[in-house]
């Protein structure tokens, strides 16, 4: 047998190496810890038939009856649309908007009548609404400076490059700069209350309480601390396209300059190219009478914003809300569709079970 | 002719001829030339026995004195040394692979939104509105610019979907998974005083994908440590300190009783037994070292030197004799002395050695006895000796021979042959002939051992044994269960390997063993042979067609046909694929054993199944410095921390104590770490496509003008902090089946293997479930945000403060959902929940609410924005906010819920029964009894 096979591994020939010391031996040996050793006690379930179908029972049972309620919630709700975007010919804005210019004067106004079939029982919000107005386009949504709003006096005087190119104009810093403060809604809407007998009664709106209460008191303030505004905005010019400067928005203090709510709703860009923005609140004023009754209306509209050059349109929204919101089938509709898919899953899958997990239990067992 | 000082050698004046460096081992051709004053030129022919390897240690001299012939990288080791490449897993193959389709998706989505950007903006009323003007360096930049820009600036927005996390945690996920494998306790050897080791943690994975296993023999299978069992002269049966016979005999009475037995005849044989295996080997003596400057003696009865051979069969073989009373004493001025069990010294003349060889399968010595007497002890397989025999109890030892052969031992025949001093003279002429020659060297002593090799008479038969390691033939059962393929790959001879190969049961009684060997290709042409074969395979399997497992094949190859076989395919490329026939019949063996394998021959075969056309993915198996080779060549490559050296253990990839521990290794930690990296990447790119889809999706209702979804800090956070804790953990304790059933049902090992988890379709699966979830997230929280298009009119999402929400307001929406769906969606893939699931993934949860109140809840000094104040609790104000999250959670989820169970329901797996099971078997244990049984007479 010699030399049956060169064997690298009879280096050692027979002389028996003895093994490393006792002591280094037992650090070596791992420890018996059940984390080391992948034995933590556990929770082992499966997804079995059996056990996902009370799941989709339940949530069958749950979903029902709360897409119903949400339905038949927004169902409720009141609500009443108007478009004065002034399109067509016989539109009562049809001129205003033909005839829009930046520079004119003279503001055009235009009166649209309409007619409430329901009264509206509570809190009435009157909403405007743009469509194909992209607030959120990048270059649009980043043009802004958060610290300018804040109050912030360096940010006032030299605002951020985010705002380019309404960041200056004739050398002047531009408060609040910025596209989107450069694009503010200024249409001015009125309603008023067309009485049987013949008076035009006008119906007040709340400019207050439209905007985030953090907003209006933590992330906007005018700057300085100044109570003359006219003063603490010294050194800056309005922006292009406003009338006014942001100084003289609103003759109440407490909602004057960076903290106007109308302009705070504006500034909260919208998530989608079509939207909506409240704009005042009715308030109800007894349990009495009805915040609006049924009767014709009409909506005078100082048509300053112009919409048709990016093929836009303008509405008005008047709508009651309730627990849930404003009128939205869509999550009703939504909650009942997905609570029946599950209860019928649940059925089917419990046929399934039936016929499957009897036919393997069976097998299991012949085997 | 002697050098024995340094002068003498320098005396010396000669040339060495050899051969160029090649690799195998057992092989050297050179001549040295000797030139002396005067005289002619002598010539001495220089063979394998001539030459030490590089590597090679000094036992039983202080020096040598030497000549380099082949250094460095011309060495036969160096030869035979793979260089080491880096090593990949399948899992990262596909994880790779993947990536690239995503980045495909990556590029097409920017390239879609680029072209539709251009398009709808090509209205200067839409790309410049009144409200949105351009600054003036933007509006001078050139067309092209300023689409490439915004083909970057699309990438930019869209790069979450490539997973770059995902790497990260994969890495981490390996590194500290590793760590199982070490602190494992099972895979600790008290013995050793070590446990496994791991080298690299990158193919954790491929542990769990292994379809061929290739092993060697000595030292892996056995624990090399020959062990004499017993020997049979004449048919009796002797064993030193064992049962013999129902009654416990030492040596000395076994030999006793034949004393007592009579006949001289028998008596002579029993001497000359003992004297054959005291005579007919190679073994050295080492004595042993001075210990206090005494030099303790042999006399002195027990033992107190060592024996040194090159094979381990000889020292067992020699000791074995020492037990029985015939002691070998050493080797003095070509006497063998020995010392018999009457405690006197007999002397030998050694004559002549006739040395092993792989062909004839046995070596015998010449000796001349102080009686004078010429005898030749023969000692070889016995297929070799039988012929050759002319006397003795031929019948009571071939009995004997096959039935310890049955039982894996290693078994040896002994014969005589006395001879007359002319038969003596003739063979001296005979082998100084042959030895002189320079051409066919091989060929002429061959032919000359032929002629002395013959009319023996049979003295008796030993038995020797290499034990196999614990739990080994158990292991490979296993193993062969778990679907893999056990190919033993070993430098021994074919008879050695095979007993070993029915002891460990990789051959069982069944097995139709085909043999490709030196002795069969000799006969016919390989050419033949392996038609032969294949045609056997091929129509076995088309006869048995139902009943497979019922008829497995066990194939025998040995090294020189193996070359033969792999040299053929290279010289005629194309015509006649001995290589593809080869692996036909490969794929339909069970099992393989390849015996006289040179190391570089182990890692070619390694490399021959791993580019054959399926791929496999292999795993070698070794102890010592000739598996390193093939440990580097396999897909894994492990080493046992064996009696001998490290350098096995130190070039694996995974170092373990025993073979045994190889089955938890593979059927435990090699499935876990699968299905758990499988997990990790599906749910890395599923989570990345949900993230990013509904941000492709917004980039339609928002000008394309590449305005991100989510905030700033969402968009770094989502996967560093919010997603990547759960699932690192999900990776590193999940085990959806308990390690016991895991261990006792092989089988399930199948169910993972081809890389089933991580295939196209699986992917595709997944990927289907990451666009729909992002579609419901985009289009749930559209139809809630949006008043015109579903529903006409009405005011959605508002607070009862009646406050409108913004684009902030709505990606922290989908946002949510999103968080809570993935977390959710792992939560239901999680089959074993331990504290640290609980707290990982609700915690997660709880992190991403209270980072998001913090995160909205400060004007941040230092950030130039505060777009996101109070964003979130604002939407929390909100009911109908919680009702759409419920929602679209719920929605979300449903598919893959409904999948799983249906699935289950339908047609389960494997796996998916064992889990099932899992309550009632531990309730039922007559369930597991009829099960095991039921399984265990499926695989005989």
């Amino acid at each position: 047998m010699m030399a049956s096979s060169y064997n690298a591994k009879d280096e050692d020939g027979h002389i028996t190496v003895s093994g490393p010391g006792g002591g280094t031996l037992r650090s070596k040996k791992p420890e018996n810890t059940a984390f080391k050793q992948q034995r933590l006690p556990a929770w082992q379930p499966i997804l079995t038939a059996g056990t996902v179908l009370p799941a989709f029972f339940i949530i069958g049972l749950l979903f029902i009856p709360i897409g119903i309620g949400l339905f038949v919630t927004s169902n409720n709700i009141k609500e009443f649309e108007v478009d004065y975007t002034g399109v067509d010919m016989s539109s009562p804005c049809f001129n205003c908007s033909q005839n829009f210019s930046w520079n004119s004067t003279r503001p055009c106004t235009c009166t649209i009548p309409f007619y409430l079939d329901q009264p509206y029982e509570s809190n009435v919000y009157v909403y405007y609404g743009l469509s194909n107005f992209y607030q959120n386009h990048r270059r649009y949504v980043k043009s802004r400076d958060d610290s300018q709003l804040n109050g912030d006096v360096n940010s006032l005087m030299s605002p951020s490059k985010e705002c380019e190119p309404y960041a200056f104009h004739e050398n002047k810093p531009i408060a609040p700069c910025g596209a989107i403060a450069n694009s503010m809604f200024n249409d001015t809407l009125e309603l008023f209350y067309n009485d049987p007998n013949g008076t035009r009664i006008p119906i007040p709106l709340n400019t207050t309480g439209i905007a985030w209460w953090t907003d209006k008191h933590v992330k906007f303030g005018n700057p300085g601390g100044n109570p003359n505004l006219t003063a603490a905005f010294q050194g800056t010019t309005k922006p292009v396209n406003w009338r006014r400067p942001v100084y003289e928005l609103d003759a109440d203090p407490g909602n004057n300059g960076f903290i106007n709510e109308d302009f705070i709703v504006w500034m909260r860009t919208a998530a989608l190219p079509t939207f909506r923005k409240l704009y005042r609140i009715i308030n109800k004023k007894s349990s009495m009478v009805p915040t609006l009754p049924r009767g014709n209306y009409t909506l005078e509209v100082v048509y300053n914003y112009p919409v048709r050059s990016f093929e836009g349109r303008k509405r008005v929204i008047l709508s009651t809300i309730s627990w849930m919101g404003g009128k939205n089938p869509f999550l009703g509709i939504a909650y009942i569709t997905v609570g029946s898919v599950c209860f019928f899953l649940g059925v089917v899958l419990l046929i399934v079970h039936h016929k499957c997990g009897n036919r393997n239990n069976s097998a299991d067992i012949s085997n | 002719m002697a050098f024995r000082t340094e002068q003498e050698v320098d005396s010396l004046h000669a040339t060495i001829e050899c051969e160029q460096p090649q690799p195998d081992l057992y092989k050297f051709v050179g001549r040295i030339n000797i030139y002396k004053d005067k005289e002619e030129p002598s010539c001495r022919p220089l063979g394998a026995e001539n030459l030490l390897l590089r590597g090679a240690t000094l036992k039983n001299t202080q020096h040598i004195y030497a000549v380099a012939v082949y250094t460095g990288m011309e060495t036969k080791m160096a030869l035979n040394y793979q260089s080491k490449s880096q090593k990949r897993s399948a899992v990262e193959k596909s994880m790779n692979a993947f990536l690239i389709v995503y980045l495909c998706i990556l590029i097409s989505k920017a390239v879609i939104n680029t072209v539709l950007k251009y398009a709808w903006q090509w209205s200067p009323d839409r790309d410049e509105p009144w409200y949105n003007h351009r600054t003036e360096n933007e509006r001078q930049r050139h067309m092209v610019i300023r689409a490439f820009t915004d083909f970057l600036a699309f990438m930019v927005l869209f790069n979450y979907i490539i997973p770059v996390s995902m790497y990260v945690t994969v890495e981490m996920q390996k590194f500290l998974g590793s760590y199982f494998i070490t602190w494992d306790e099972e895979m600790f050897d008290e013995e050793l005083g070590e446990g496994a080791q791991v080298n690299t943690s990158d193919l954790n994975e491929e542990l769990g994908q292994v379809e061929y296993v290739f092993t060697d023999k000595t030292g892996t299978l056995t624990e090399n440590n020959m062990e004499f069992i017993e020997c049979c002269v004449d048919g009796n049966v002797y064993i030193p300190h064992a049962i013999c016979n129902g009654q416990i005999l030492s040596a000395a009475s076994s030999i006793d009783m034949i004393d007592s037995s009579p006949g001289g005849y028998r008596r002579e044989h029993e001497d000359l037994f003992f004297r054959a295996l005291c005579l007919c080997h190679t073994v050295q003596v080492k004595e042993e070292e001075t210990v206090d400057g005494i030099k303790r003696g042999i006399h002195q009865g027990r033992p107190t030197s060592f024996y040194i051979s090159s094979s381990p069969d000889e020292v067992a073989l020699v000791e074995g004799m020492k037990r029985l009373g015939y002691t070998y004493l050493r080797l003095k001025d070509n006497y063998m002395e020995i010392l018999n069990k009457d405690d006197e010294i007999e002397r030998f003349e050694l004559l002549h050695v006739l040395n092993f060889d792989s062909v004839r399968r046995r070596m015998s010595v010449i000796v001349k006895s102080s009686s004078g007497e010429y005898l030749l002890f023969c000692k070889g397989a016995d297929s070799s000796i039988f012929p050759r025999v002319v006397s003795g109890k031929v019948e009571q030892v071939k009995a004997r021979v096959e039935q310890n052969a049955i039982e894996g031992l290693r078994t040896l025949c002994v014969a005589y042959r006395r001879l007359s001093e002319s038969e003596y003279q003739e063979a001296c002429h005979h082998l100084n002939e042959a030895k002189l020659a320079l051409q066919d060297r091989e060929q002429r002593l061959a032919q000359a051992y032929d002629i002395i090799e013959r009319d023996f008479v049979l003295l008796g038969a030993t038995a020797v044994e290499d034990r196999l390691q614990e739990k080994a033939a158990d292991t490979i059962e296993s193993l062969h269960k778990a679907g893999m393929k056990v190919w033993v790959l070993t430098g021994d001879k074919m008879e050695t390997a095979a007993a070993t190969c029915y002891a460990s049961k990789l051959f069982r009684r069944s097995t139709q063993i085909l043999e490709l060997t030196k002795k069969r290709t000799e006969e016919q042409s390989l050419h033949d042979v392996l038609f032969e074969l294949n045609r056997t395979v091929l129509r076995q399997r088309s006869i048995s067609g139902l009943s497979v497992d019922c008829l497995d094949f066990g194939l025998i190859i040995d090294g020189a046909t193996l070359s033969a076989v792999l040299k053929a395919n290279q010289e005629r490329a194309g015509s006649g694929n001995y290589r593809e026939i080869f692996l036909e019949i490969c794929r339909n063996c069970s099992a393989v054993l390849c015996c006289r394998m040179a190391p570089l021959q182990k890692a070619q075969i390694v490399k021959l199944i791993k580019a054959s056309k399926e791929h496999p993915i292999t795993l070698a198996i070794g102890d010592g410095a000739n598996d390193v080779s093939m440990i580097l060549e396999a897909h894994v490559g492990i080493g046992i921390m064996g009696k001998e050296g490290r350098q096995a253990a130190r070039n694996s990839d995974y170092a373990i104590p025993k073979f045994k521990h190889l089955k938890k290794m593979l059927l435990v930690h090699g499935h876990y770490y699968y299905i758990r990296i499988a997990e990790l990447v599906q749910y890395f790119f599923l989570q990345n496509v949900c993230f990013i889809f509904p941000q492709f999706l917004y980039q339609f209702f928002c000008g394309f003008s590449q305005q991100p979804l989510y905030d700033t800090a969402y968009l770094t956070l989502y996967n560093i902090s919010f997603t990547s804790l759960p699932i690192l953990l999900y990776s590193l304790v999940e085990q959806h089946i308990t390690m016991e059933t895991l261990k006792r049902d092989p089988s399930l090992y199948r169910d993972i293997a081809k890389n089933s988890l991580l295939r196209w379709p699986v992917f595709l699966y997944w990927t289907c479930l990451g666009v729909f979830d992002a579609v419901i997230f985009f289009f749930g929280a559209y139809f809630l945000f949006d008043n015109t298009t579903f529903t006409s009119n009405g005011q959605l999402m508002t607070t009862n403060t009646q406050m409108m929400f913004g684009n902030w307001t709505f990606g922290t929406l989908v946002f949510t959902v999103l968080v809570f769906t993935v977390t959710l969606k792992l939560a239901l893939d999680t089959h074993h929940w331990t504290w640290i699931n609980h707290f990982v993934i609700w915690g997660s949860l709880l992190f991403y609410v209270i980072f998001s109140l913090l995160w909205g809840g400060i004007i941040w000094p230092f950030l130039n924005y505060q777009r996101m104040y109070y964003v979130f609790m604002q939407m929390l104000s909100s009911g109908p906010a919680w009702l759409s999250i419920i929602l679209l959670i719920t929605v979300s989820l449903l598919p893959d819920v409904i999948k799983k169970v249906l699935c289950r329901t339908m047609c389960p797996t494997a796996t998916e029964r064992a889990q099932s099971n899992r309550p009632c078997l531990t309730v039922e244990p007559s369930t597991i009894f009829m099960l095991s049984q039921s399984s265990s007479r499926m695989s005989f």
